[in-house]
């Protein structure tokens, strides 16, 4: 193999890809990026079995071939080197790949491109498109809810219902669910309702560009998603099992509901959640309806046996009675990071019930919280 | 620097339950008080007043048995959540002394005077303060020990009950424990005890005199403990909540271990032992850290940050075994295993669940279970996993 290409474009793909690399694996060459020769392209691949990228980055290809190279190594000499043109030529005899840029050299040992694990995706005709801003939103709107600890599989993924002129995502761990829809312009024939795992979607969210169109297939026996950008794939596993009935979940009433300003929300939570730090995150909700005129107050207070406490007051609109409610601040947090309209509504039942966060007059888009129960 | 002598007080309300409740309905004081479930269910007496142990009343005794012993006996159910207040407004007397209040229990805790005779006089005087102090202010009866160590102080508080005051001067330590029963030692259960006894060693003083080696020989690593305890000594600090900033529990395999199982089993114990630790305390904890220490005395430890403070023994097992299956190199002999729980912080408040309300459950389970081990013991309820080698590790130690 032998071929050259811009530093900055090599850069930029190795930086692509190398999310995907194995971390911690007991198979060395999933440490590595695999770089293969494709028409006029050179191309990066990395997986660590449960998602796999593969990105293209234009080059000038004087002889063919594959190798693979630790990730971390190529990744962090790559970015060191200038501006210029990167020439790599592989030493089949001893899997070296002789890398030079300017005045700088270096000969990197690699590991037989055979023994890498092969990332394929199918062709299709006729794939789900998803404009990329969507997939963004939907992604950021929910996949933050996602559990991060494994002890139920199922909830460490998003449920991905694809329908023919809309998808829905939705995303909970024990304790909060974040569920948005949006429409879909050139959806499958039939639904489809997979779980991708959160991590997946992250990456691609990453490595999105403006403008573009996704392209989403599912593997036949369900095992599998694909997307598919201009110069990039990302292959995930789906989670297997079943999502919990998340609809059944939303209330479907409230005895309280304030609309706020979302940003003055956020910064009275922020400041909460520096008090509640060493007190297990605890933020105290108060509601106080001023009357019959739909105004009211909202006090948000943390405390910390050790170090002092907080209180902040919020003007609202208020609909129904008051109501004492304790959350976790950075539940609350996490998801008005997520609302991009400049009014938020929350609604509340009581004390051991469910908040729900609604953008106002926004996007299909809810997110239930669990409250803290609070000893007295 | 560590002072070469240090002034420890152990303190101990008498009777905490049954005080209270006098307190509550000052018409109980003098009277035999049980406080307890119903007779007609299967309560038992979580605390009883000295005239009605006078009786042959004891803790953890059926109430019914216990009416029948003192018939005059007042039994009142226990007042939930009103100890905790009371117990409260004792520890802030003992932290207007020093801040280093260990508090070991509601009615029990340690202060550590060392240094401070220059502001409030001699330790003795001191703890004759805290007692009128106590009973003046907050209306309980409460026995002190004085001692240089916190073993010797709270055999002192012991011995003086109720209501008593016993100071054992430095240096005399070993001859003051020396005339007691081997039971009253920390750490003697009744199986050790019945050991020793068919050795001929029946008192503290009798132990002294056996060699270390051959209390190790007997009872293992536990025997040397004994060996100093037998003679008063004792160097374990009063611990503050400030410093208490982990917990965690080691175990080291008589032979050296290679199937999952045996360390999965001793990881479950172990979980338990912790729980029930961070749940005495009132703390929950952030993260769980595995130590692994292979034949070669290669130490690995690995650790976890939970989304949700725990005090379960489940989610400690849990994330236990996840850091060992993901850590453990199967090709080597594990020598001994440890598992700790830090980043505690006070328990203030319960997360709840959006599908299912198994947390709850089992917080539940697990503070009833505490009250069976608080009125019977250790070993009166365990898991069935756990029954054929009865694991009985040491109390969870501090770091």
């Amino acid at each position: 193999m032998k071929v050259s290409c811009m530093q900055e474009n090599l850069a930029r793909g190795l930086s692509v890809v190398g999310r995907a690399v194995a971390t911690r694996s007991t198979l060395p060459v999933l440490s590595n990026i695999m770089l293969s020769t494709e028409e006029s392209r050179l191309k990066l691949s990395a997986t660590n079995l449960e998602i796999g990228i593969n990105c293209w980055v234009g080059a000038k290809v004087e002889r063919e071939g594959a190798t693979t190279i630790p990730a971390r190594l190529l990744s962090d000499f790559v970015s060191s080197l200038p501006p210029e043109r990167v020439e790599m030529e592989l030493i089949a005899r001893t899997q070296t790949l002789n890398v030079k840029c300017g005045r700088f050299e270096a000969n990197i040992k690699g590991i037989d491109a055979q023994e890498f694990p092969l990332i394929l995706i199918p062709e299709e005709d006729d794939p789900i498109r998803i404009q990329g801003d969507s997939l963004r939103q939907m992604v950021d709107r929910v996949a933050f809810a996602a559990a991060t600890d494994e002890s139920r599989p199922v909830l460490t993924g998003v449920l991905a219902e694809l329908d023919p002129d809309e998808f829905t995502f939705a995303a909970a761990d024990s304790y909060r669910l974040s569920v948005s829809s949006m429409p879909l312009a050139e959806g499958p024939e039939t639904p489809v309702s997979v779980i991708v795992p959160a991590r997946a979607l992250q990456e691609l969210r990453r490595i999105i560009g403006d403008e573009e169109t996704v392209q989403v297939l599912v593997s036949p026996n369900r095992n599998q998603i694909f997307f598919r950008l201009e110069s990039a794939e990302l292959v995930s596993q789906l989670v297997e099992g079943t999502f919990p009935d998340y609809k059944q979940i939303i209330p479907k009433g409230h005895n309280t509901r304030i609309e706020a300003s979302t940003a003055d929300l956020l910064k009275a939570v922020r400041m909460a959640a520096i008090f509640a730090r060493d007190a297990a995150n605890i933020c105290h909700l108060q509601v106080v309806p001023n009357g019959d005129d739909g105004l009211g107050r909202l006090i948000i207070a943390a405390t910390s046996s050790e170090y002092g406490d907080n209180v902040s007051e919020l003007d609202v609109r208020v609909t129904g009675q008051s109501v004492e409610v304790a959350f976790n601040a950075r539940y609350l947090q996490e998801a008005l990071n997520a609302i991009d309209t400049a009014e938020v509504a929350l609604e509340m039942r009581d004390p051991s019930s469910p908040g729900v966060l609604r953008p106002v007059g926004g996007p299909e888009f809810v997110h239930i919280i669990m409250p803290m129960q609070v000893a007295r | 620097m560590v002072p070469a002598v240090r002034q420890i007080v152990h303190v101990d309300l008498d009777a905490f339950y049954a005080s209270v409740e006098v307190l509550l309905d000052p018409s109980l004081r003098g009277k035999p008080v049980i406080v307890g479930g119903s007779p007609e269910g299967r309560g038992v007496v979580s605390s009883a007043s000295y005239q009605a142990r006078a009786c042959g009343v004891r803790s953890a005794m059926p109430v019914a048995q216990a009416l029948r012993l003192c018939p005059q006996a007042i039994r009142v159910s226990p007042s939930h959540g009103v100890y905790g207040k009371h117990s409260r407004a004792v520890m802030e007397v003992l932290e207007g002394y020093t801040p280093v209040v260990e508090q070991l229990s509601i009615d029990e805790a340690f202060l550590d005077l060392t240094g401070c005779e220059a502001l409030w006089g001699p330790a003795p005087e001191v703890a004759r303060q805290i007692q009128e102090r106590v009973r003046d202010e907050c209306g309980l009866p409460c026995s002190l020990g004085v001692a240089t160590n916190k073993l010797v102080a709270k055999i002192a508080c012991g011995q003086g009950k109720p209501q008593g005051l016993v100071i054992v001067p430095p240096g005399q330590e070993a001859a003051f424990l020396a005339p007691l029963a081997i039971e009253t030692l920390w750490g003697v259960g009744e199986a050790m005890g019945r050991r020793l006894r068919e050795l001929g060693v029946t008192t503290i003083g009798q132990l002294a005199e056996r060699s270390e080696a051959e209390l190790v020989r007997l009872f293992g690593e536990g025997g040397g403990r004994l060996h100093g305890a037998a003679q008063g000594l004792d160097d374990s600090p009063v611990h503050t909540e400030r410093e208490r900033r982990s917990i965690s529990q080691e175990h080291t395999f008589g032979a050296n271990v290679a199937d999952r199982q045996t360390l999965q089993r001793r990881l479950l114990s172990m979980a338990d032992h912790l729980a029930a630790g961070l749940r005495r305390e009132g703390l929950v904890a952030q993260t769980v850290r595995l130590k692994l220490r292979y034949d070669d005395f290669e130490t690995v430890t690995r650790q976890v940050t939970l989304d949700q403070p725990t005090d379960q023994a489940d989610v400690l097992y849990g994330q236990a075994l996840g850091l060992l299956d993901a850590h453990w190199n199967r090709q080597r002999l594990v020598r001994l295993i440890g598992l700790g729980a830090s980043g505690l912080l006070r328990e203030g408040g319960y997360q709840l669940e959006l599908f299912d309300h198994s947390d709850q459950r089992n917080a539940r389970l697990s503070h009833t279970l505490d009250e069976i081990r608080a009125r019977f013991g250790r070993h009166a309820i365990t898991r069935a996993s756990l029954l054929r080698d009865q694991f009985t590790g040491p109390e969870p130690s501090d770091e």
